[in-house]
């Protein structure tokens, strides 16, 4: 699925990815933990394929193919998917407008029909319940006048409706009270199959309580410094970072996100 | 020092002799009052960023020919007039018959109703910021008076189709007059359009006065090819509680200069004022809007959108005066702008000259470009870069082409929009 080697990247100059190496495959939940600023979300942008990110040396495939010289919109369409930890609000498009654009797109370019209005509606209602949000969004702009909570249970259900191959989710349960996160971590749940991988980026182990990950990573100084499984998530709970020689406030001025 | 370029004088000889007396001598005063008018220049402060589009030159004083048959397909659902080349094409037009609602050409009018007519033509408009409205009054060769008795509501919306067909090089002057009674109300749409390649000039100008408590909605869709420049005015005059509304649908051209004046004469009458404009290639569009407050407890709320593509030059002064005496006057103003090239500019100036003390006034301007994180965003979801741009430049203004309230001219600003956007993003 996707295979991440020897990946540096920076940001106006300064280098924040400093050689992340990372196999995920098809079927795996993979969660990337770290202090403030070791560029977890940095990873996750430049993945996505934001530009403002330059990448400086490495390579990233999924599915063997050469991810990083595609566009953003291209790599949307091969199926990988970004949940922003900061969804932004864009007024004057209504989530609706956008949604059916997005899946129409992602539909044509897999050679499928575009779906109708009626069948768009009943499945974006459907995905709405599953995180719990009014139907009645639909109409409203993208994430206009929405909570930090519905923000996430909105990317979440896009998730839903786009059914991606390869799903990051980005510090997703920052900000979530604990139902909020019991709903967003059902949704992710729910997106578990053999066909498909999670990369979770967060800050804490309690998403990891709910969403139980097959491996865990801690990212830090823009390095993967020790993979496990999920006994390394409840293993940092207790001792924080400094066991593994993290100090949080050096890397703290390094935060991209 | 050089003489400053006057207007050529063959622009102050009306050719038709269709009006009635007392309206012919209105337009032989204003005739000879504007000969050796100084065309305005770069240093003439209301034509600053807009001088260098406007191109009088002598063979554009030739009135178009009058005749020919009217094209366009528009959907009208309402009342119709049509103008060809500034002269009402009566078989063309589908003319009202309603109570309380009279429609007249000019032509028709009596002695004493012409009489009446040239003494209030003009009376709405500051000349001293709409100088070009004043060559109409000396040109028009035909204009409706539109008259609403006292608690008239007209049924169905006026649609006003000013078309011009334009095979030769030439100008024409539609004007228009609206009488709104007191409690009358009614919806006037605009539509400017054009076929044809020649050169062509129209100055078009309506004047709205409004008695106490009538409510106007104007509509005005701007939509001539890159041949014709375009000056028009619009005039409002309003009385104690009255409502004025419009929406601009403006596309860019060679030159388009609109002027907006608004008077709140009457306690409490207030007016709401929307725009969009849209311009691309070389193209100019100049909007010029006075909203005066003069009776106490007013409104107004002024809502202008602009985007410019390409090299395209966009202009809005929005000037607001409230008067000594207008206390508890509410003024509110915005203007955003979308530069959607490096080459394209944006001119935007609000105007504030308060005498009063107890009133609120607020206005605001921005200008920028696309939102970077929004783009993203919207890629991110596999949407192309081409579309999520015409998405998010459609939001900018999705809001006031809504506001529009008649869905056949919502469906006719939105095509034309469409194509609009179609072509500023060719390149993207």
């Amino acid at each position: 699925m996707l295979s991440i080697k020897n990946l540096h990247a920076s940001v106006e100059g300064k280098e924040i990815l400093k050689g992340i190496n990372l196999e995920i495959k098809a079927g795996e939940v993979h969660a990337i933990m770290g202090p403030n600023g070791s560029g977890k979300s940095t990873l996750a942008q430049v993945l996505a394929g934001n530009d403002a990110f330059e990448v400086t040396s490495g390579e990233v495939t999924l599915n063997g193919e050469n991810l990083l010289e595609k566009a953003t919109e291209e790599r949307a369409r091969d199926g990988v998917f970004l949940a922003f930890q900061y969804p932004v609000e864009i007024p004057g498009v209504s989530n609706l407008q956008f949604l059916r654009t997005s899946i129409n797109t992602l539909r044509k370019h897999r050679g499928e029909q575009e779906m109708n209005a009626a069948t768009f509606m009943k499945l974006a209602r459907d995905v709405s319940k599953q995180v719990d949000l009014d139907p009645a969004f639909l109409k409203r702009g993208v994430n206009e006048g929405f909570s930090g909570g519905e923000k996430k249970r909105n990317e979440i259900m896009q998730a839903l409706l786009l059914q991606p191959s390869l799903a990051i989710l980005d510090e997703t349960d920052s900000g979530l009270d604990i139902d909020a996160l019991k709903v967003v971590s059902d949704g992710v749940n729910a997106l578990r199959a053999n066909d498909r991988a999670i990369l979770m980026v967060t800050h804490y182990q309690r998403l990891l309580e709910y969403i139980v990950p097959d491996f865990v990573h801690v990212l830090a100084g823009g390095k993967i410094v020790k993979s496990g499984g999920r006994e390394l998530a409840l293993e940092l709970e207790e001792r924080g970072y400094g066991w593994l020689g993290i100090r949080e406030e050096e890397t703290a001025d390094a935060s991209a996100n | 020092m050089r003489p400053l370029p006057t207007l050529p004088a063959a622009f102050l000889k009306p050719s038709g002799e269709l009006l009635p007396a007392p309206l012919l001598e209105l337009r032989k005063q204003r005739g000879t009052a504007l000969v050796d008018m100084p065309l305005p220049t770069r240093r003439t402060e209301n034509w600053k960023y807009s001088s260098r589009y406007l191109k009088l030159t002598e063979d554009l004083a030739t009135a178009l020919p009058m005749g020919g048959s009217a094209s366009n397909n528009l959907a009208t659902p309402g009342y119709k007039v049509v103008f060809l080349n500034g002269i009402v094409v009566p078989e063309a037009s589908e003319f009202p018959e309603f109570e309380g609602l009279s429609v007249q050409r000019f032509g028709d009018l009596s002695t004493e109703e012409a009489t009446e007519l040239a003494a209030r033509l003009d009376s709405t408009l500051n000349s001293k910021f709409a100088q070009l409205s004043l060559l109409n009054t000396a040109r028009f060769e035909d204009g409706l008076l539109i008259r609403l008795k006292p608690e008239t509501i007209v049924d169905q919306p006026l649609f006003i189709i000013h078309e011009i067909t334009a095979g030769a090089t030439g100008s024409a002057y539609p004007r228009i007059f609206v009488d709104a009674g007191h409690h009358s109300q009614i919806t006037l749409v605009e539509e400017f359009i054009s076929d044809g390649s020649g050169a062509a000039m129209i100055n078009a100008v309506i004047e709205f006065d409004l008695a106490d408590s009538a409510r106007v909605t104007s509509i005005h869709l701007n939509m001539e090819g890159n041949n014709v420049q375009h000056i028009g005015a619009t005039g409002v005059r309003q009385q104690r509680s009255s409502w004025f509304e419009s929406h601009a649908v403006g596309f860019g051209g060679p030159l388009r200069r609109h002027d907006l004046m608004v008077r709140l004469e009457g306690d409490g009458a207030e007016c709401k004022l929307n725009g969009v404009v849209v311009a691309q290639d070389r193209q100019h569009y100049d909007n010029h809007i006075t909203v005066e407050h003069i009776g106490t407890n007013c409104n107004s709320w002024e809502t202008y959108r602009n985007i410019a593509a390409d090299q395209s030059h966009i202009v809005f002064n929005g000037r607001i005066h409230i008067h000594q005496d207008a206390q508890k006057s509410n003024a509110d103003m915005s203007n955003k702008n979308l530069l959607l090239s490096s080459g394209a500019e944006i001119d935007t100036k609000p105007e504030l000259e308060i005498y009063a003390d107890d009133v609120k006034c607020a206005h605001g301007a921005t200008v920028g470009q696309l939102d970077k994180e929004s783009l993203f965003y919207l890629v991110t979801r596999g949407i192309g870069r081409r579309d999520a741009s015409v998405l998010l430049t459609m939001a900018f203004i999705n809001e006031l082409v809504s506001e529009i309230p008649i869905e056949a001219v919502r469906d006719t600003a939105q095509v034309r929009l469409n194509q609009f956007f179609d072509q500023a993003f060719q390149e993207v």
